[in-house]
C-alpha cells in the first residue's frame, strides 16, 4: 500500500511539474539521415502495411531495410514486390537467427545517423520520424520512442490494452523527466546509431533485446527520451494465450536484465538507483501479493469445507445473517480508497491522452481493467520465473 | 535529469509519508472509537452486573421477587451475548490497536461472574431455564477448530432463537489464562475444546453429541 500511494504520489507530482510541456517536442533544423530497420519473421499479414506506413510517414529516409529472419511464409515475396515500387527499400534475406541478431546484420547495412527499429506489425504515423529526430539534438541522447496505440480497438480484449497502453505511454513520459525510461520498445525506437554501436548493438541472449538496449545505454550514460506527440499502431493479441506468452516474455526478458546488470544495483545512476530497485520491488510485490493471496484463498477454502461439512452434520444454517454483516478494518477502508484513487488516475491518463477511447471505454471496461486484467501479472511472473530457473522461454 | 526534478522522489516520499500517517491515524481513530463502544457497553454491564449481584447476595434475608429476578438475569444474558457478537466482529477487523484483546479478557470475566451469578440465582429461585455455557479456544484455533466453533455458535445460536428464555447462554474464551476461568475449567473438569457445559453437569464435546442437544434441554 506504501509503495502504491509512493508511485501514485509520484507520478501525480510530475505530471503537475511538468503538465504545460507535456506533449511538446524538440523542434529541429537538422535534417538527420535515418536508416529503418524492420526485422520480419512470418509477417505476411502486416509487412505490406508496415512498409507503406514507414514510407508514407513523411520523412526523407536514408534506407528502410527489412530483415527477413527465415520466414516460412510468404514475407519475402510480399517485399520483393513492393522493392519496384520503393527504391529505398532493401531486402536481406537470411537464416533465422532471431530478432537481435537480425537487427545486428542489419545494424552493420545502415547508413543513416539515426536508425529506426519498427516491428513488422507496427505502423509509424505522419511526422512521426520528424517528431522523435529532434529529441538527438541533445548529444546525451541515445534512444527516443513514442506512444503505442493498439491498432485495433474493437474487441473488448483490446480495448482492455488499449487502456494499458495509454496508461504505460504517461507513465513513461513521466519517467522521461527523472531519466528513468527503461524499456524503448519495438514498436517504434529511434537510436542514434554510434550509441547502438557503443554498445555494441543489441543482445543475442537477451528476449527482450529492446529492454537490454535500453538498459545498457541507461549504462553507458545515454538518455532515452519519449515522445508523446506522436504515435505507432501496432497489431496487440487478441487471443489471452497470445497475450500471455507476449507478457511472460516481457517478464521473462527483465529477469534477465536484472540477472545481466545486478552489479550495477545502487550503482551507475537511474540504472542502479531507479530502474534496478523499480524492477526488482515489482518482483517482490508481485510474488508477496500473489503468496498472500494464495494464503488467504487456501484457508478460506479449507475453513469453508470444514464449516460446511460441520454444518451439513448439525444441521445449522452455512450462512447467517451475522456472517453477512461485514465489519470492515481500516485497512480495507484504505484499500478502497487506494482502488478508487488508481480508477481516478486510469482516467486521468486516458482524459490527458486526449484517448478516443475515453469515450468509448465505460466504467466496466475500466473496472474490469483495475480488478481483472492487473491481477494476472503476478501469475505471468510466476511463470516467466519458472521459464528463467529452467533457462527455458524463446522469443517465439 | 534536472536538478529541480530530483527532488521529485523527495517530495513524493514525503506526500506518501503524510498520506500513509493519516491513514493510520484514522485507522486508529476508528478502532479507538470501537473501543471507546466496548468500553461504554462494559461499564454499564458491569454497573447492571453488580446490581444483580447485590440483588442475589441479598437475597437471603430480602424478599425479592424471584421471577423478576430471573427476568432480569435472562435480559441481560442476552444483552452481553449480542455484544459479545459485535466485539468479536470489531476484534476480526482491529489491525493496530490491541486494547480490544484486553476487553474481550475484560468481557470473559464479566461473563464468568454472570455465570456464577446465574447458579447461585437457579439455586434460589429453581427457575425453568438452562444455564449453557459454551468454553471455546481463543488463541490461535487452527482452521479445523475455528470452522468447528463458529458451526458450534450458530448452533447455539439457533437454538437461543427456538428456545428464547429458556436458554441462558453464556460464550466464554477458556484460553486467555484468567485464573478464575481456569479455575472453573478445573473444577467442571473441562479438558477439551470447544466445550458446551448445560446446567454446570453435562458436558459435550463431540459434534455427534451436539445432535443431540435438544434432548438435554426439554
Amino acid at each position: 500500500m506504501f509503495v502504491s500511494i509512493y508511485f501514485l504520489s509520484l507520478f501525480l507530482s510530475l505530471y503537475c511539474k511538468n503538465k504545460k510541456n507535456f506533449f511538446n517536442y524538440p523542434k529541429t533544423d537538422k535534417k538527420y539521415s535515418i536508416s529503418v530497420l524492420v526485422p520480419a519473421w512470418n509477417e505476411e499479414e502486416t509487412i505490406e502495411g508496415t512498409v507503406r506506413a514507414i514510407f508514407a510517414a513523411g520523412y526523407n529516409l536514408e534506407e528502410v531495410i527489412v530483415l527477413n529472419d527465415g520466414s516460412g511464409d510468404n514475407t519475402k515475396k510480399i517485399v520483393e514486390k513492393l522493392l519496384k515500387e520503393y527504391p529505398k527499400l532493401i531486402l536481406l534475406n537470411k537464416k533465422n537467427s532471431g530478432k537481435a541478431d537480425s537487427l545486428n546484420q542489419g545494424l552493420e547495412m545502415t547508413k543513416g545517423e539515426l536508425v529506426a527499429v519498427v516491428d513488422a506489425d507496427s505502423y509509424p504515423v505522419t511526422g512521426s520520424f520528424e517528431k522523435m529526430s529532434g529529441f538527438f539534438d541533445d548529444k546525451k541522447v541515445g534512444a527516443v520512442t513514442c506512444v503505442f496505440i493498439p491498432r485495433n480497438k474493437k474487441r473488448f480484449f483490446e480495448r482492455l490494452q488499449a487502456i494499458e497502453y495509454n496508461v504505460i505511454a504517461f507513465t513513461r513520459k513521466l519517467l522521461d523527466y527523472v531519466d528513468a525510461i527503461y524499456v524503448t520498445p519495438g514498436p517504434l525506437a529511434l537510436y542514434r546509431k554510434s550509441a547502438l554501436k557503443k554498445i555494441e548493438g543489441f543482445d543475442k541472449n537477451n528476449i527482450t533485446e529492446d529492454i537490454e538496449a535500453t538498459w545498457h545505454l541507461t549504462c553507458e550514460g545515454y538518455k532515452r527520451r519519449m515522445c508523446l506527440a506522436t504515435h505507432a499502431t501496432t497489431t496487440v493479441p487478441i487471443k489471452f494465450k497470445a497475450w500471455y506468452k507476449q507478457r511472460r516474455r516481457w517478464n521473462l526478458g527483465g529477469l534477465q536484465c536484472i540477472s545481466k546488470y545486478k552489479k550495477y544495483f545502487f550503482r551507475k545512476g537511474m540504472l542502479g538507483f531507479f530502474i534496478l530497485p523499480f524492477f526488482v520491488l515489482q518482483l517482490f510485490l508481485g510474488l508477496l501479493g500473489l503468496s498472500i493471496f494464495v494464503y488467504l484463498v487456501s484457508t478460506r477454502f479449507i475453513s469453508n469445507f470444514f464449516y460446511t461439512k460441520y454444518s451439513i452434520e448439525l444441521g445449522t444454517s452455512i450462512i447467517t445473517m451475522n456472517d453477512l454483516l461485514i465489519t470492515p478494518s481500516f485497512l480495507n477502508y484504505l484499500g478502497v480508497i487506494l482502488f478508487v484513487v488508481g480508477g481516478f488516475f486510469a482516467i486521468l491518463v486516458l482524459f490527458i491522452m486526449k484517448s478516443k477511447i475515453l469515450v468509448k471505454q465505460n466504467i466496466f471496461n475500466l473496472l474490469v481493467y483495475l480488478v481483472v486484467y492487473l491481477s494476472v501479472y503476478p501469475f505471468i511472473m510466476i511463470t516467466a520465473i519458472y521459464h528463467f530457473i529452467r533457462g527455458t522461454g524463446t522469443w517465439r | 535529469m534536472e536538478k529541480s526534478q530530483k527532488y521529485i522522489f523527495l517530495q513524493a516520499l514525503i506526500i506518501t509519508f503524510i498520506v500513509f500517517n493519516i491513514g493510520i491515524f484514522m485507522g486508529n481513530k476508528l478502532e479507538s472509537s470501537r473501543i471507546n463502544k466496548i468500553n461504554q457497553w462494559y461499564l454499564e454491564s458491569d454497573l447492571e452486573l453488580l446490581d444483580q449481584k447485590i440483588q442475589s447476595d441479598a437475597f437471603s434475608f430480602i424478599d425479592f421477587d424471584c421471577e423478576l429476578l430471573v427476568k432480569e438475569n435472562i435480559r441481560f444474558a442476552d444483552n452481553i451475548y449480542e455484544q459479545a457478537q459485535i466485539i468479536e466482529k470489531y476484534e476480526e477487523a482491529s489491525r493496530i490497536n490491541n486494547e480490544i484483546v484486553i476487553q474481550h479478557k475484560r468481557y470473559d470475566l464479566l461473563r464468568t461472574l454472570f455465570w456464577i451469578n446465574s447458579i447461585k440465582i437457579k439455586e434460589k429461585c429453581k427457575p425453568d431455564y438452562h444455564n449453557l455455557v459454551y468454553f471455546y479456544k481463543y488463541n490461535e484455533p487452527s482452521l479445523e477448530q475455528k470452522s468447528r466453533q463458529n458451526v458450534i455458535a450458530n448452533l447455539l445460536f439457533q437454538l437461543k432463537q427456538e428456545k428464547q428464555d429458556k436458554i441462558m447462554l453464556i460464550p466464554i474464551a477458556a484460553d486467555n489464562n484468567l485464573f478464575a476461568i481456569n479455575l472453573l475449567l478445573e473444577e467442571y473438569n473441562i479438558t477439551e475444546l470447544p466445550t458446551v457445559l448445560i446446567d454446570e453437569n453435562i458436558k459435550i464435546v463431540s459434534v455427534q453429541e451436539l445432535e443431540e442437544i435438544d434432548k438435554y434441554l426439554n
